[in-house]
């Protein structure tokens, strides 16, 4: 008789257990790795379906939730109301900088050019006033070159330090970018390189060049504005819609981070459709996770109904299926969980995705997501094997053969 | 001598509890495989489907779309009068100077707005688009605040039914009809007069493309020389077709997703149907010894138990291809239309989700590759058995 089936995969030096050593957490823990292939290839479908959930819920998150700033609670986007493809006019300043409870304004419109030979726009190009818009972005550090100098060059830009590092850039190099959205192309030396804020990819130039380039066209893309504290700024943005009500340009200003969800949602249904994609690798995991479990206890359905006769307890035998088959899968989501989180910070995911993916942080609430669902699991597995277990006579188990 | 096929899909059957976890495993792989394709799938046909083959659109030189494109009035002026252009009917040259537009909507269903492309068109641009066509209401009158929307988008935005208001601004655009345009992109636009248009969007002197049909074949490739050549007019010219099947950027994430989904899905099925077949081969172990005593050689065991595995994950395969099918004729009955967002435009694109054959097939063989590759090694072990001791083996 040979209880392990054929598969024993065991050296032949392993000495056999002390009787009197064995305890009950090792005797699940005997059962659990007696079959070593089978453990291992259960541990590793389970961990590959982990990953694979924490990697779609970090996914999710990065898509639909874009990063906070602190300094973008104080910050609001003002547009025109049709939409952000639309220009204000750029009269508008002289209104909005009378409006109480205000700090800063400055002019902020995307330029969208082509960097280089690329062909398509994978950084952001924006042009800025440079004396006002320093206020603007406090949490920016300013890490190489000099502000002031920027200020002071009308074709000089402010260069994300992503973006420097991703070309190979310094300070004192041309960037040359062709116009999409505008008719117009742009020569820039960078003077300064910022970085500490929540995208530090960005360039930003001197709103006068594109004025000029664009023979003046009196025109901005948005308008970029800062309130005195965060208590002012609803009042801000309320003032801000009111001024420009039925003129022929009329705003539509919020914070920057109703804007950036605005943005977000502009994306379809990606909630819906990576909730469903989880969905489906849960629903795999759990017939993987089950099938396995059913498979071990049916190997050893004889040994069981021997424990039975023992005097084993049918909650006895419950707790040991559970505690192999919980253990198998924490197991799993162990390594699952560990190697997502190890792979995404380790490489370099923003050269890699070309500047789409910044962030991809698998954040602890996401990996404890991914654990509590393999925990469940875990459980879950051991039910049904648990059921069949307590239903069988003792007799009948005893005579299996399989 | 190789086993009879009988021996195996007996097997599968008789252990129908196994079987069942391993073929919905691969069916679940299938079915996320197949799915996320057919979304990309619509978006490329949807571009696929837009222009007519004798067209020629006209961008400004560099922009990636036409909603970035600017060509102005004098540009359009210059054109207007090449003679390579077609007249229709009437004895006026075809072509239209168009103005793509972005207004910002409300969804219907969701909380949260969208942008929606708008169109500026003439009396031409509808002649040169055939296959766009009437199903309610009327079409628009030049000189009026109206528009002519898609069926698509009527049933995705607020105020986009028939005899609805949609807001442009201080601008209000009363909807007098509906059109479709059969799957193609401009199934995601709401269309209205081009003069009205540049009034609304202050663009007086804007274009953003030109759309035209020259008289034939050689009058297309020496207008489209012409432009190309002429480096003050600063113009692109393409076949519309040809412009319409590169806009397919929108389609690329969701191939990259199913792609990785795929395979990382598929290793972890590999797994499992590795676990099912191990077990199979155990479980089997005295059955082996006897079909080898018999005078089957490890090949056929071998070839056997692959096939098996196959066969198991096989009809996974058809699992999912019917899976995903249901789910498509669900989408196809009640009319679910999908929207993303365009890179290049920023307005949404809908578009109809397509589960196709060839995209079956791509299934199917990925539930092959996963039965093979998780049958191998089982299958292997099998055949390497020692024959007496397989025998003694209870």
């Amino acid at each position: 008789m040979n209880p392990a089936g054929s598969q024993r995969a065991t050296s032949p030096s392993e000495r056999p257990p002390r009787a009197s050593g064995i305890t009950i957490p090792g005797f699940v823990l005997k059962n659990a790795l007696r079959n070593g292939r089978r453990a291992l290839l259960t541990v590793l479908s389970v961990a590959m379906s982990c990953a694979l959930l924490v990697t779609l819920l970090t996914l999710q998150r990065e898509l639909t939730v874009p990063p906070e700033s602190e300094a973008a609670s104080f910050r609001i986007i003002a547009r025109n109301k049709v939409s952000l493809a639309q220009p204000l006019p750029a009269r508008q300043r002289t209104i909005i900088e009378k409006i109480p409870g205000l700090r800063q304004v400055s002019p902020f419109t995307y330029f969208g050019g082509l960097f280089r030979d690329e062909t398509t726009t994978s950084w952001a190009q924006f042009a800025v006033d440079p004396a006002r818009f320093r206020e603007l972005i406090l949490e920016g550090k300013i890490i190489e070159g000099s502000y002031d100098a920027w200020v002071k060059n009308r074709n000089g830009c402010m260069l994300g330090a992503d973006t420097l590092r991703r070309y190979g850039l310094k300070v004192g190099d041309k960037l040359r970018f062709t116009g999409t959205f505008y008719p117009v192309d742009l020569e820039l030396t960078i003077e300064v390189v910022y970085a500490g804020t929540i995208d530090d990819r960005n360039c930003f130039f001197h709103h006068a060049l594109l004025d000029q380039l664009m023979d003046d066209w009196g025109m901005v893309g948005t308008w970029y504005i800062m309130a005195d504290s965060a208590a002012a700024v609803d009042g801000v943005i309320e003032r801000v819609n009111a001024a420009f009500e039925n003129t022929s340009a009329e705003v539509r200003a919020e914070t920057e981070r109703a804007f950036q969800l605005g943005f977000v949602s502009m994306f379809g249904n990606v909630k819906m459709l990576f909730g469903s994609i989880s969905a489906v690798v849960v629903f795999t995991l759990i017939l993987v996770c089950v099938s396995t479990m059913s498979m071990a206890i049916r190997e050893r359905f004889r040994e069981l109904a021997v424990l039975k006769a023992l005097g084993f307890r049918r909650h006895e035998l419950f707790a040991f299926i559970l505690a192999e088959s919980f253990g198998l899968s924490m197991v799993g989501a162990f390594v699952g969980i560990g190697g997502a989180w190890l792979f995404w910070s380790t490489i370099n995911l923003q050269k890699l995705s070309q500047g789409f993916l910044v962030h991809f942080e698998v954040t602890p609430h996401i990996m404890a997501t991914g654990g509590i669902v393999a925990a469940l699991l875990g459980i879950l597995a051991a039910i049904g094997p648990s059921i069949s277990v307590a239903r069988m006579s003792v007799v009948s188990g005893l005579k299996t053969l399989d | 001598m190789a086993l009879p096929l009988k021996y195996n899909y007996r097997n599968v059957l008789i252990r129908w509890r196994t079987t069942l976890f391993t073929v919905v495993g691969v069916a679940a792989v299938v079915s996320v495989v197949i799915l996320l394709k057919a979304l990309a799938k619509g978006i490329e046909s949807s571009s696929a489907r837009t222009g007519e083959p004798g067209n020629i659109l006209v961008v400004r030189k560099g922009s990636q779309a036409e909603s970035g494109s600017l060509v102005t009035r004098d540009q359009f002026r210059t054109l207007q009068f090449f003679e390579e252009i077609d007249r229709n009917a009437g004895g006026q040259p075809v072509v239209s100077a168009e103005l793509v537009m972005i207004i910002n909507a409300p969804r219907r269903a969701a909380p949260g707005s969208a942008n929606t492309l708008i169109r500026g068109v003439t009396p031409r641009g509808l002649e040169l688009r055939p296959k766009v066509s009437l199903v309610e209401g009327r079409w628009f009158q030049p000189g009026q605040r109206e528009v002519t929307v898609s069926k698509k988008l009527a049933g995705r935005f607020e105020g986009f039914e028939l005899g609805g208001i949609i807001r442009a601004g201080p601008d209000r655009l009363r909807v007098v009809g509906l059109f479709e345009a059969g799957g193609s992109a401009f199934d995601s636009e709401v269309w209205m007069d081009a003069d009205e248009a540049r009034s609304i969007f202050d663009r007086s002197e804007m274009y953003s493309s030109i759309l035209l049909r020259p008289r034939d074949e050689a009058a297309m490739r020496s207008l489209t020389n012409r432009i190309a050549q002429d480096k003050r007019l600063g113009l692109r010219a393409e076949p519309e077709t040809e412009y319409y099947s590169k806009q397919t950027a929108t389609a690329v994430p969701f191939n990259i997703l199913a792609g990785l989904l795929g395979t990382a899905m598929s290793v972890g099925a590999v797994f499992a149907a590795m676990n099912t077949m191990y077990a199979n081969v155990a479980s089997r172990t005295r059955e082996i010894g006897t079909l080898r005593v018999l005078g089957y050689s490890q090949t056929a065991i071998v070839m056997s138990f692959l096939i098996e595995g196959v066969l198991l994950s096989g009809l996974g395969g058809l699992l999912g291809c019917a899976f995903s099918l249901g789910i498509y004729a669900y989408v196809v009955a009640r009319g679910v239309t999908f929207g993303t967002m365009d890179f290049q435009s920023f307005a949404e694109t809908v578009y109809q989700f397509r589960v196709t054959p060839d995209l079956m097939l791509l299934g199917l063989i990925f539930s092959l590759v996963i039965g093979l590759f998780g049958s191998f090694l089982p299958a292997l072990r099998a055949s390497r058995l020692p024959v007496i001791s397989a025998l003694k083996s209870l």
